[in-house]
């Protein structure tokens, strides 16, 4: 049983790390003393790059499915990340989003694999990617509501380690990270707007503004994007947490 | 700039403070729906904004108006992790004349996402002068869970003063964050600032 000493420790240790590896042990240990099995803190974009945020050690099964089948974009806990600011149960998921036959084919597969229930603690950061800290079980085991106020704090300094990490990195390589495109309040009012289903006529009323400024703000949006269409540019407006679902789904 | 507000110059910042309670409601109170006192229908104001409160507020540079501010309280005197959530703590109230505790962090809720941005980028280089100019070793504050992200990545030096608990539904947590010159270097190269920002009018120089 998880104390909370041993967050204090973990949270000592975890502002020492200096490599991937070496918070993947911290993370794999502390997850175990959590009564977790396996933890994965990722970033919630599907691609590879140096500033994203990848560590995990489900079985090796199901990484190779995940990237297989590209199921992070589609990963139902992930998706569910986008209507919380605070940790969830897994079990807890299908009260928080309508599930698509794609999803629960993800779960079933998740199981088939040997996971079973586990616990994510969301992570939204200003201006960056999507991410998240998760912890899971082998199938048939169960987790203490006791297990749960120490894994958000491990989630949360685990991931800003990590953060700190790539920073350090892309200090040393004097690489440098290009900032996420920015977008004016004026363009995400008109792009809520359009990614909800209303045309650039109904935004404009609804904004109170000329048809013509609405469609000059989505097409600079989608220049700062360099992206050619809509869809493209609500689903980057997605992924950078410029938008939620929430936004488009009220 | 971001300004000292004391018990001796508050007079001089009347209007300001007024703003400052009046977005604390709307915020706070409109917003996240807090059961906390409201004055007069518009201001929300509570039992720690008493004459030891000192307030930084970030002023919008042409109009003086207030765009975003904080409450500093001395843990020496009743504050809000000591009086109302003293379980939050595993331990002892951090308690001396080198803590003191961040409430009340708001952003006026009418101006656009940038500047409020900007204004809140201001208080927290703000927040660390002022601890560095006064002695100040340790902040502590409440929040909720969900912010303990953000504060970290914010690059604050933090640590939790114990696991986080459900009280009024609310997942809570208790954290303190050591002030350091680095923090102040860290924060002002995010801020884009190189100079101190913090302005302070005594009310005799008011005078």
């Amino acid at each position: 049983m998880s104390t909370f000493w041993d967050v204090q420790e973990f949270v000592s240790a975890a502002n020492r790390v200096t490599s991937f590896p070496e918070l993947t042990s911290l993370m794999e240990a502390m997850s175990k003393t959590l009564g977790f099995d396996y933890f994965a803190m990722v970033h919630h974009v599907d691609v590879v790059a140096p500033d994203v945020i990848d560590l995990l050690n489900y079985p090796s099964s199901w990484q190779e499915m995940i990237a297989e089948r590209k199921y992070a974009s589609d990963d139902p806990v992930l998706v569910a990340c986008q209507f919380t600011n605070v940790g969830f149960r897994w079990s807890d998921v299908p009260s928080m989003i309508v599930m698509t036959a794609r999803q629960k084919e993800i779960l079933r597969g998740a199981r088939d694999a040997g996971i079973g229930d586990g616990f994510t603690v969301p992570v939204h950061i200003p201006g960056e990617y999507a991410g998240s800290c998760s912890f899971g079980l082998r199938l048939g085991k169960d987790f203490e509501d006791s297990a749960m106020p120490g894994a958000q704090f491990v989630g949360c300094f685990g991931f800003e380690a990590a953060r700190r990490l790539i920073r350090t990195a892309t200090l040393e390589s004097g690489r440098t990270v290009a900032p996420l495109p920015q977008l004016t309040q004026r363009q995400l009012d008109c792009l809520v707007l359009a990614a909800g289903g209303k045309s650039d006529w109904h935004t404009a009323q609804l904004l109170g503004i000329a048809s013509d400024t609405v469609h000059q703000h989505i097409e600079d949006a989608k220049r700062r994007y360099g992206v050619a269409t809509r869809l493209q540019l609500v689903v980057r407006a997605l992924f950078d947490g410029k938008l939620t679902f929430r936004d488009i789904v009220n | 700039m971001v300004t000292v507000v004391t018990e001796d110059n508050r007079s001089k910042y009347r209007e300001q403070l007024a703003q400052m309670h009046r977005d604390r409601k709307k915020v706070f109170v409109d917003r996240w729906k807090w059961d906390v006192p409201v004055i007069d229908g518009e201001y929300e104001i509570d039992q720690f904004d008493t004459p030891s409160a000192i307030y930084l507020l970030s002023l919008c540079p042409l109009t003086r108006r207030h765009l975003s501010s904080v409450r500093l309280l001395p843990s020496t005197e009743p504050h809000i992790l000591g009086s109302l959530f003293p379980e939050l703590c595993e331990g002892d109230v951090p308690c001396g004349d080198d803590v003191w505790e961040i409430t009340r962090s708001v952003e006026t809720p009418d101006v656009p996402k940038k500047i409020a941005r900007e204004s809140s980028d201001r208080i927290t280089v703000a927040l660390v002068e002022f601890a560095l100019l006064f002695g100040i070793s340790t902040y502590t504050c409440t929040v909720h869970m969900g912010m303990v992200s953000m504060i970290l990545s914010e690059g604050w030096e933090c640590e939790p003063l114990g696991l986080p608990k459900t009280i009024n539904g609310e997942l809570l947590t208790a954290l303190k964050m050591k002030v350091s010159p680095a923090t102040l270097q860290l924060f002002r190269q995010r801020a884009g600032c190189r100079r101190p920002i913090l302005e302070w009018e005594t009310s005799a120089a008011a005078a």
